[in-house]
């Protein structure tokens, strides 16, 4: 593809991206709105998309929330600071303090469950986990749930927020396939309704390193060394070390091959297993 | 013998192998092991689900006792930690997310291979028997080197019999060379008919069963494959192995496809083989699959495992007949399931007393003169009562009580 292929390419996705942004607006009312920033290339692009159209159109901007697993990257939190102060943004971070507390901050700590609050243990017997203690990681059971759904779910029903936006991409794994760009999200026990609009779904991998170059959008200098795709910090390995993310085979190799694949692969083949 | 060897197949129907009175010839390597193994013949599983079952099959405990947590709850003992600790190696292969290292069934192996990391492809969820079969082989033929290896318990597990019921056309013609489908169609049926449970037409679930059929005949092809490949290795002569099933599968027997949470003879009736283990013949005794574990503790010579709910099934004539027990919930409701839809089966000799909470039912069969479970004499026998004063205690509605 020719430079000039690519960036009208790229002004296609941006485009189409921005409608579904004025549509949801047209939904909502933007103060209803939030934006999720995990300071990940995928989600800086979300953001900025977002904050387009809200120039533009003379919005104020959503407010943006980003939760701290308890194992961040510190190159990932001085990104999410300075791109904060860049664009202005009054960043709400969030954070399960408790659970931090019952681990010591420690990554491998043993939580005791009947050290918890009762809000982090109800969450626990939702989800089913009845073990008396568990292992202090961003990736396990009850520590993804505890530090990351439970501080999204908080942060929606606390904020009356009625919409998400959030960064997924329909070609990051195949269970996405069939995603839409509104998602509507049940209430129920702990659990406040709202909409998830995924503006940045038709976008593959290439395109986000395309649209952030001809945008000039920033991005967390992780991947100029060889990350392809950042979560939390153990569990992510860069794709070839040293190489920048989009000068690597983006198309042969997967984006997450750096990263633990138990956890989705395990949850999407139950699911195709037929128990629906 | 040193070494003891677990095959279970995902799904596998009893009454799908010719050992076990099926005519089709879907099992011709299976069946030819017969005469040098112990064959149980009133083999229950302890729940018609892997979830359920595996609970028993691997710790020998009941699928309710602790909760109804999604991954493996750290009070149950799986039979890798008291194996590991006698410093037996063992090493398991299978490819069911069920039981995968993301849900902590990979505590204390010494090999766990899951093939969570591998890709498998959109239609079937998991790695083939061939898959299983090549990199147990990788691993048993390098641990096997050395002469004086210290004994080993391996467990591996064959997903092919599982739906969705896509087979390779070469053993579609084993099975029957006539039968044209496309995996498009297959898979089509799977979506459309076994997925919705739609047991309206009558052809389709008799196609389902044929392919279903073809994948038994084509696990039956692995299992001769591994045994070969074990003989190669001169690790056989040295081994017990023990094959058997977690749960069977429905076609239209009991209005349903599939495995739910039913507790009838065609989820809950295990075929049970237990090879090179010195003992043959037919037993006719009812056993369960909590009864393995501590069978593969005996077969090692170690002691017994307090925390075990089963009985070693060998030496065959200590073996003393207990009533079988089983649970499961309903796992369509909710996602994960729900609590309150829980079903129960127990058996005393050919009675089998079923309860189902969530609609307060209670169903009885006498399986001799009613193998098919078709006439509920629960109002009827007098035997009723007594099975219901024995299910009752494991049931939520009076444990609470």
């Amino acid at each position: 593809m020719t430079e000039q292929d690519k960036a009208k390419r790229c002004k296609e996705l941006v485009e189409k991206s921005k409608e579904v942004i004025r549509e949801a607006f047209k939904q909502f009312d933007p103060a209803d709105t939030a934006i999720t920033w995990t300071g990940g290339k995928d989600s800086t692009t979300n953001l900025w998309l977002v904050r387009q159209v809200c120039v533009e159109d003379n919005i104020d901007l959503p407010k943006v929330m980003t939760i701290d697993e308890g194992d961040a990257f510190p190159e990932i939190t001085d990104f999410l600071i300075s791109t904060s102060i860049k664009w202005n943004i009054d960043l709400r971070w969030r954070c399960n303090f408790d659970v931090l507390k019952c681990a010591q901050s420690h990554l491998g700590n043993i939580v005791e469950v009947k050290d918890l609050n009762e809000r982090n243990r109800a969450e626990l017997k939702r989800i089913a986990f009845e073990g008396d203690s568990f292992t202090f990681e961003a990736e396990s059971q009850a520590g993804n749930h505890l530090m990351k759904t439970v501080m999204f779910n908080q942060f929606v029903e606390e904020n009356n927020t009625k919409a998400m936006f959030m960064a997924l991409r329909r070609d990051e794994q195949a269970a996405r396939k069939g995603d839409e760009y509104f998602t509507q999200k049940e209430g129920g026990y702990l659990i406040p309704e709202h909409t998830r609009i995924s503006p940045i779904l038709h976008f593959t991998e290439r395109d986000i390193w395309d649209t952030t170059k001809l945008y000039n959008i920033p991005y967390c200098p992780l991947y100029e060394i060889g990350y392809r795709s950042l979560g939390a910090r153990t569990t992510s390995n860069p794709g070839e070390v040293g190489v920048p993310a989009w000068e690597q085979d983006i198309e042969n190799v997967p984006e997450r091959a750096g990263r633990r694949q138990d956890k989705e692969q395990s949850m999407e083949r139950m699911r195709k297993l037929g128990y629906m | 013998m040193k070494n003891v060897i677990l095959l279970t197949i995902d799904a596998l129907r009893k009454d799908a192998l010719g050992c076990y009175g099926n005519k089709k010839r879907l099992s011709p390597f299976i069946d030819s092991l017969q005469d040098k193994c112990i064959k149980f013949t009133k083999g229950q599983a302890s729940g018609p689900y892997t979830q359920a079952s595996f609970p028993g099959l691997l710790t020998s405990s009941y699928f309710l006792e602790y909760g109804q947590p999604k991954g493996l709850s750290p009070r149950r003992t799986l039979i890798s930690e008291p194996l590991s600790k006698a410093g037996i190696v063992t090493a398991a292969f299978h490819s069911n997310p069920y039981i995968s290292g993301f849900l902590g069934w990979n505590r204390s192996w010494d090999v766990f291979y899951d093939s969570m990391e591998e890709e498998v492809g959109d239609k079937i969820p998991y790695v083939t028997g061939n898959v299983i079969n090549s990199k147990l082989t990788e691993w048993l033929s390098s641990y096997t080197k050395e002469e004086a290896y210290k004994p080993f318990f391996l467990w591996f597990h064959y997903m092919d019999v599982h739906e969705p019921y896509i087979p390779e056309r070469k053993y579609i013609d084993m099975v029957d060379p006539s039968l044209t489908i496309s995996e498009d169609e297959a898979y089509s049926l799977f979506k459309d008919t076994l997925l919705k449970r739609d047991v309206s037409d009558v052809n389709k679930v008799e196609l389902l069963k044929k392919l279903y059929e073809i994948h038994v005949r084509e696990v039956d092809t692995y299992t001769e494959e591994i045994f070969a490949s074990m003989e190669k290795l001169g690790v056989l002569k040295d081994s017990a192995v023990i094959i058997t099933n977690d749960h069977g599968d429905e076609f239209n027997e009991h209005g349903g496809l599939s495995h739910d949470d039913k507790m009838y003879s065609e989820l809950i009736d295990i075929p049970l083989l237990i090879y090179g283990a010195g003992t043959t013949g037919v037993c006719d005794t009812l056993v369960s699959n909590v009864d393995i574990p501590p069978t593969i503790v005996h077969l090692f010579g170690l002691e017994s495992v307090e925390e075990f709910k089963g009985h070693s099934l060998l030496p065959i004539e200590n073996y003393s007949s207990k009533g079988c027990f089983g649970e499961a919930i309903d796992q369509r409701s909710k996602r994960g399931g729900d609590i309150e839809k829980d079903s129960y089966f127990y058996r005393e000799e050919d009675f089998k007393i079923m309860y189902r909470a969530n609609v307060d039912r209670w169903e009885m069969y006498d399986l001799k003169e009613d193998p098919q479970e078709l006439n509920n004499i629960i109002d009827l026998s007098p035997a009723a009562e007594n099975l219901k004063g024995k299910l009752k205690p494991r049931v939520r509605r009076w444990l609470s009580q």
